[in-house]
């Protein structure tokens, strides 16, 4: 039988795959929630503490990425037809050297210890690059050209930038302990990290989700074609521009062109959900919501701090941006979606395995809506909190941090029962005499 | 039982046209089929519908983006009445996938 050009299920990695990754994500969340607990406002002073480095590393690689990797590695044989080589041992390797990676890093930052973070440099460059090769090779056989797949290999592109400037900013780093000399670098490895990875990745996945789930009108195929590529050239541009350098108001005018088209993206995004067919919302839209005005918020304040140097120099500016950024728009939109791959996976592989069998768990039964539901209100007052916490961290620090933690145990939580519907399952229908 | 069994999943989310579909199909009898009015094709439903024998096919709706309708493998009268009625509809963008 031959069907037209679609996902290809039937190729889909075994589901300890992907499901590794996205049961730890919630883990390494909670444990940036515990360590903000901790250390309360000391962790919200500066971008540049050691122990605020600590926390973002453990939510942008051990939530982010770790979600996304975990996306990914399902992606690209449902969505670029092109299975992953030996998905078992390939996403085995990479969870268990991202793990340890993080782990290491966090920790190296937060106890200033050079030997623990030259390791956790090394693991996370092992298990980076494998995780980049296995992906890069999957997309060069991928005949699909789709946005969606188009953008995953931009998105990659911008992993193995983000990767090569993470190293180097690392190195300077270690061997200039607590000097501030480390910045441009810096500036490269966080702009190819979350707009690069994380926003292209998020965009091209967007394409195919935002209408498929929330029942909207698909995105505008001018957008679909040229937004990621546009943005890539600009992220190259700048990167150029920094290393030259040029003059400071080309990477000004690059940045802005950048800010605009993210701020296209999350408008767009808002408004096919208000023209969605369905008029039912649900939590995931709920999350994009979030994600989506947070984006917003983040690019009007980064432009704001461009135009006004009194802005640029408040001292709450750069955790203000990154907040909304990372936990606002990158932590809300992997929520959300979560929340819609981890059930349809389960519900999928049990149809697949015990097809035309009574006693199958609908995907509406394998994570109750009313538990999504009250993990999102932690998530939105967390969120709400921690930008309180980054103006006035003696108020709001505590209570952001426990708020966090909240919110990631309840994520976790349902992540893990919704897993063991799934093995309880399997085994009462192998064996219905257990 | 009726010829023609109908089934309305246009703007469901996923996989819940899936869900139904299943369902519905458990009931069909020789000499029946399933009509389905459905707003995207449902591709994961092509490999399970594959391996329990069932035929299918789809082609743009005039009600929904797409008409899919599904029989069992073997029942040739169940095709007969599905090709008849995929004929008299005027729409030449047919794709049957036996």
């Amino acid at each position: 039988m031959k069907h037209a050009p679609g996902p290809a299920l039937e190729q889909a990695p075994p589901i300890s795959a992907p499901l590794r990754f996205f049961l730890s994500a919630p883990i390494f969340g909670l444990m940036a929630a515990i360590i903000l607990v901790v250390a309360g406002p000391d962790a919200l002073i500066s971008r540049w503490a050691p122990i605020t480095l600590a926390l973002t590393h453990l939510v942008t690689l051990g939530f982010i990425t770790m979600a996304m990797m975990g996306a990914m590695l399902q992606m690209m044989p449902v969505v670029a037809g092109s299975p992953t080589w030996r998905p078992r041992l390939a996403s085995s390797v990479t969870h268990s050297l991202l793990c340890l990676g993080v782990v290491a890093l966090a920790c190296g930052f937060w106890f200033d210890r050079a030997g623990l973070l030259w390791f956790a440099l090394f693991i996370l460059a092992m298990g980076l690059v494998f995780f980049i090769v296995i992906i890069t090779l999957s997309l060069v056989r991928s005949r699909v050209r789709s946005a969606t797949v188009n953008g995953m290999r931009m998105a990659v592109i911008s992993l193995a930038m983000t990767l090569a400037f993470g190293l180097r900013t690392g190195a300077e780093y270690i061997w200039q302990s607590q000097t501030h000399g480390v910045h441009s670098w810096t500036s490269m490895h966080l702009v190819w990290a979350l707009i690069g990875w994380v926003g292209l990745l998020v965009i091209s996945a967007a394409y195919e989700v935002v209408p498929m789930f929330q029942l909207t009108p698909p995105y505008p195929a001018r957008m679909q074609r040229w937004l990621s590529q546009l943005m890539i050239a600009l992220l190259i541009l700048w990167t150029g521009a920094c290393l030259l350098p040029l003059p400071g108001w080309l990477l000004t005018l690059i940045g802005l062109c950048l800010a605009v088209a993210l701020m296209d993206f999350a408008a767009t995004t808002l408004y096919l959900q208000n023209h969605r067919r369905r008029r039912r919302s649900d939590v995931t839209m709920g999350f994009w919501r979030i994600g989506m005005i947070s984006l917003l918020a983040s690019l009007f304040l980064w432009i704001g701090g461009q135009s006004s140097p009194t802005l640029a120099a408040w001292p709450h500016y750069d955790l203000l941006l990154g907040t909304t950024y990372i936990v606002g728009f990158a932590i809300s939109v992997i929520n959300g979606m979560l929340y819609k791959i981890v059930p349809f996976l389960i519900w999928f592989h049990l149809q697949s395995r015990h097809i035309g069998q009574t006693g199958l768990p609908t995907v509406k039964e394998i994570i109750p809506d009313r538990r999504k539901r009250h993990q999102m209100l932690f998530h939105l007052s967390a969120l709400l909190s921690l930008t309180a916490a980054v103006i006035w961290p003696e108020w709001f620090a505590y209570a952001a941090g426990i708020l966090f933690a909240v919110s990631f145990s309840l994520l976790a939580f349902n992540l893990f029962a919704a897993s063991r519907m799934y093995v309880q399952t399997r085994t009462s229908l192998d064996d219905p005499a257990l | 039982m009726k010829p023609e069994q109908f089934l309305d999943v246009n703007l469901l989310e996923p996989p819940e046209p899936i869900e139904r579909i299943l369902s519905a199909i458990e009931i069909l009898t020789q000499g029946s089929y399933l009509r389905v009015w459905i707003h995207r094709e449902p591709f994961p439903l092509y490999d399970i519908l594959d391996r329990e024998e069932f035929s299918h096919a789809i082609h743009p709706g005039r009600h929904s983006l797409f008409e899919l309708f599904i029989w069992h493998g073997h029942d040739k009268t169940a095709r007969g009445l599905v090709q008849d009625v995929i004929r008299s509809d005027e729409d030449n963008s047919l794709h049957c996938h036996e």
